[in-house]
């Protein structure tokens, strides 16, 4: 009678006179939940141009997974999408929207800023490494940025995973799917000792050294008639 | 000309002139740093008396990534990817910058071919920005056919980009001393099929959108910035060339192939959010005319002139180059102390960062929705503000 049962979770029993739809409620709920996800708008940088504006476009078109309705209040949201870079003073805000938004709540983060800091990783002063240092982060799209097709994927992951998810026994419990293994050898521990070995000797700064250094070479930069004349030149 | 320094006293003191005989007090607003309609992660600070803007103060800063110290410890031919991420709408301008600054530092000069489709790529980019531009500011006005229409043609664009460049977004196509590839075999072929599928298409905006009469009444005569005060904030690009001001780098210092081709600056006469729209409705009439002058005069040679992984080492001294984006101009000064592959010092000269504070100008007396046009008319990148 007008309603497609092809794709619902639910068994139809056939009952003299008509049919009976059985279900369980888990499935029920989370199938609801997984085909209405409402983003919400925020956007830093760059990111924000490939997966808030030209997904939602026509060539696009992110209405196929039913998540085109982008809320700009996170009461209203579902699916806290991360678009570009956090730095810190943005931080504060980021977790005070996470927090504003209602359960269940999910994030994504897209790009390599989002994920580990991306290009910024090293000799910034003031990016965060990483949004899953502010809030936790139920799927990544790695990209600078990540395409529209990208997220998409990204999209369908977290369907999966929200298909999977949470049960009305146990909520907040999140089973989440397994997409990608680490090589055989390797462990996370491994790689988090190398990027703290590498991050350390990028941070560490001999003070007088650097004192020595700078100052050398702001006073050869100010002998030299090189730099004043170039700087005549192009004001001409 | 003298600056007050104002404290937080003399802003929360009430104005002179409430707006109405109801006894109305003036309270603070925060716009941003997460709202729709601020292209990111831009706050102002706003001083309303009823609806109607008394005061707009931006607080900048919250996409800051310390792009100047980056780049301090990248090479030369690295910090190329990171211009990409300052302005990324027109990041193969910003791209041609940073190549600029360090040819002129090496003195290294380049061919024809690799200057013509540096030109042609420019102008594909300022089209591509445009359109972008007039998607949102339809959608900042209630229109939300304008974002559609103008994402459908913008992935023409990015399509024949694509191609050439391998990203969508963040080319980094233009390197120092040349490109990065050659041109796709149907390179040609396509920008010729794509103007002759984006003239009519420009007809068809203006006859939806420049031609309402509920976006005249939203526009016109909103946010008027004079030239004087256009020149004294140091805006450029299309908010100061509404304004009437002729400043245009590609006809002033001619870079690239500008010298060799027809084109007009576009030019408004009062400075209000119609002549911003118009001005660049106009630039990518002229973009398009610039493109069709270049496309079948694309000279051989060579597209690298440095050899691969060589390390760029300049002399001592300092190298500025500037350059008009989609936005303005975009300078960069390039320190070198001679003896690392890594530039000493850096310094960025955004043109949105200027452009902002022609709000504190115009936004005052208008109303909130008012503010909004305004600010969208600007074309603002916050990535770019805050570097």
């Amino acid at each position: 009678m007008g309603l497609v049962t092809e794709k619902l979770p639910i068994f139809l029993e056939p009952v003299p006179g008509g049919s009976v739809l059985l279900a369980s409620m888990d499935k029920l709920i989370n199938w609801a939940r997984l085909n209405s996800l409402w983003p919400l708008t925020f956007g830093t940088s760059c990111c924000a141009i490939e997966v808030m504006m030209a997904t939602g476009a026509p060539k696009h078109d992110i209405a196929r997974f039913g998540a085109e309705v982008a809320r700009p209040s996170p009461r209203q949201a579902d699916v806290l999408v991360i678009a570009g870079t956090i730095v810190k003073r943005m931080a504060p805000t980021l977790r005070t929207l996470y927090e504003q938004m209602a359960e269940p709540r999910y994030v994504i983060a897209t790009g390599s800023c989002a994920i580990s800091g991306g290009p910024f990783v090293y000799g910034s002063y003031s990016t965060v490494r990483g949004a899953d240092e502010i809030i936790p982060v139920d799927v990544y799209v790695p990209g600078c940025p990540p395409r529209p097709e990208g997220y998409f994927y990204g999209l369908l992951t977290l369907q999966k995973m929200i298909r999977e998810g949470e049960t009305l026994r146990h909520p907040g419990v999140r089973r989440k799917p397994v997409l990608a293994e680490l090589p055989p050898g390797i462990t996370m521990e491994d790689i988090r000792r190398d990027l703290v070995h590498l991050l350390e000797k990028e941070a560490r700064v001999d003070l007088r050294e650097a004192e020595n250094a700078t100052a050398e070479s702001t006073e050869r930069l100010l002998r030299s008639g090189n730099s004043s004349s170039l700087i005549r030149s192009t004001r001409d | 000309m003298t600056i007050a320094i104002r404290t937080l006293e003399d802003l929360t003191r009430p104005s002179a002139t409430p707006d109405s005989p109801l006894a109305t007090q003036e309270y603070f607003v925060n716009m941003g740093p997460q709202h729709p309609s601020t292209h990111g992660v831009l706050k102002l600070l706003l001083k309303l008396d009823g609806e109607t803007v008394r005061e707009v103060i931006p607080v900048l800063g919250y996409v800051h990534r310390g792009m100047e110290k980056v780049g301090e410890h990248l090479g030369y031919r690295q910090f190329v990817h990171m211009s990409d991420r300052m302005d990324y709408l027109s990041a193969l301008m910003n791209n041609w910058a940073v190549s600029r600054a360090v040819e002129t530092a090496m003195k290294i000069e380049t061919n024809e071919r690799i200057e013509t489709i540096r030109t042609i790529m420019a102008e594909l980019q300022r089209i591509q920005s445009h359109q972008l531009w007039w998607g949102v500011f339809g959608m900042d006005l209630g229109a939300f056919t304008p974002f559609l229409y103008g994402f459908r043609d913008r992935e023409h664009v990015t399509d024949i980009l694509e191609k050439t460049t391998g990203a969508r977004l963040t080319m980094n196509y233009i390197q120092p001393g040349g490109l990065m590839f050659d041109l796709h075999p149907d390179f040609q072929k396509e920008v010729k099929e794509f103007i002759a599928y984006f003239r009519p298409k420009l007809k068809e905006y203006e006859t939806l959108f420049s031609e309402n009469v509920i976006v005249h009444k939203r526009v016109k005569g909103v946010g008027v910035l004079d030239a004087k005060t256009a020149i004294s904030i140091g805006t450029t690009g299309p908010v100061l060339r509404a304004s009437g001001v002729d400043y245009d780098l590609r006809k002033r210092e001619p870079y690239g192939m500008y010298s060799k081709v027809k084109f007009e600056v576009a030019l408004g006469t009062t400075g209000d959010t119609w002549d911003r729209y118009q001005v660049r409705i106009e630039e990518m009439k002229q973009s398009l005319s610039i493109i069709e002058q270049l496309i079948d005069n694309i000279p051989e040679g060579k597209t690298m002139l440095m050899k691969p992984g060589a390390k760029i080492k300049p002399p001592e001294g300092i190298s500025y180059s500037h350059m008009e984006t989609a936005r303005g101009v975009l300078g960069i000064m390039l320190v070198s102390d001679g003896k690392d592959h890594r530039p000493y010092r850096i310094h960025l000269r955004t043109p949105n960062y200027n452009n902002i504070w022609s709000i504190t100008h115009t936004a005052p007396g208008w109303r909130i929705a008012d503010l909004v046009a305004i600010l969208s008319s600007l074309d603002i990148v916050v990535p770019d503000m805050d570097r």
